[in-house]
């Protein structure tokens, strides 16, 4: 799975760690999320939703193999 | 935002304290046994050492981390499988290590080593998997 997290959270300037704290997780998942490590849970997804007021699917998308 | 995932049933941070007070004080324990001061009965010793070293490891093993999110949470499933299998592999493994170096099947491995050899294999994982998250 794509996902534009760290496109969008350079559009709004804001650290790892800002986002992090804003959603309630640690850097470093923050950082695996960017990195396409680690898929969120719906959970997860629907708070990175809110923070860049855009929908899941603007901010994930399914890849051939997903 | 709350840091602690909710609904995961894992123990509070404080359990860590009393995972390696349990630990120090059965390590003390044995200590003064050793060194003569407390008399007590060798098997009773062992008993008291066994369960307390599996009871701290069990806890730490429990308990959550500072921030317990859950890519955490994740990676500690995934560690708790892992020494799951780790031990499977042992049991199976075990007697034909046996075969080639004694000449027979006798399993020497008791339930205590199992868990204990599981439990360090699980926190092996965990802080690997947790490094490179």
């Amino acid at each position: 799975m794509k996902n534009v997290i760290k496109i969008q959270r350079a559009i709004k300037d804001l650290t790892q760690e800002a986002l992090a704290k804003k959603i309630g997780v640690s850097r470093q998942t923050i950082n695996s999320i960017e990195k396409n490590r680690y898929v969120p849970s719906t959970i997860l997804a629907l708070k990175l939703s809110e923070v860049f007021d855009k929908n899941v699917n603007e901010l994930f998308e399914l890849e051939e193999n997903d | 935002m709350n840091k602690i995932q909710t609904g995961s049933q894992l123990l509070p941070v404080y359990f860590k304290k009393i995972a390696f007070g349990i630990i120090i004080t059965t390590v003390l324990f044995e200590a003064l046994s050793y060194s003569k001061i407390l008399m007590i009965d060798k098997e009773l010793l062992n008993t008291i050492s066994r369960s307390g070293i599996l009871i701290s490891l069990l806890l730490l093993a429990l308990t959550r981390s500072k921030i317990e999110d859950e890519l955490t949470l994740n990676i500690r499933i995934r560690a708790f499988a892992g020494s799951f299998a780790f031990g499977v592999g042992i049991l199976i493994v075990e007697p034909f290590v046996n075969l080639i170096f004694d000449g027979s099947f006798s399993s020497d491995i008791g339930s205590t080593q199992l868990i204990m050899t599981m439990l360090c294999f699980y926190f092996l994982m965990f802080f690997k998997m947790k490094k490179n998250r």
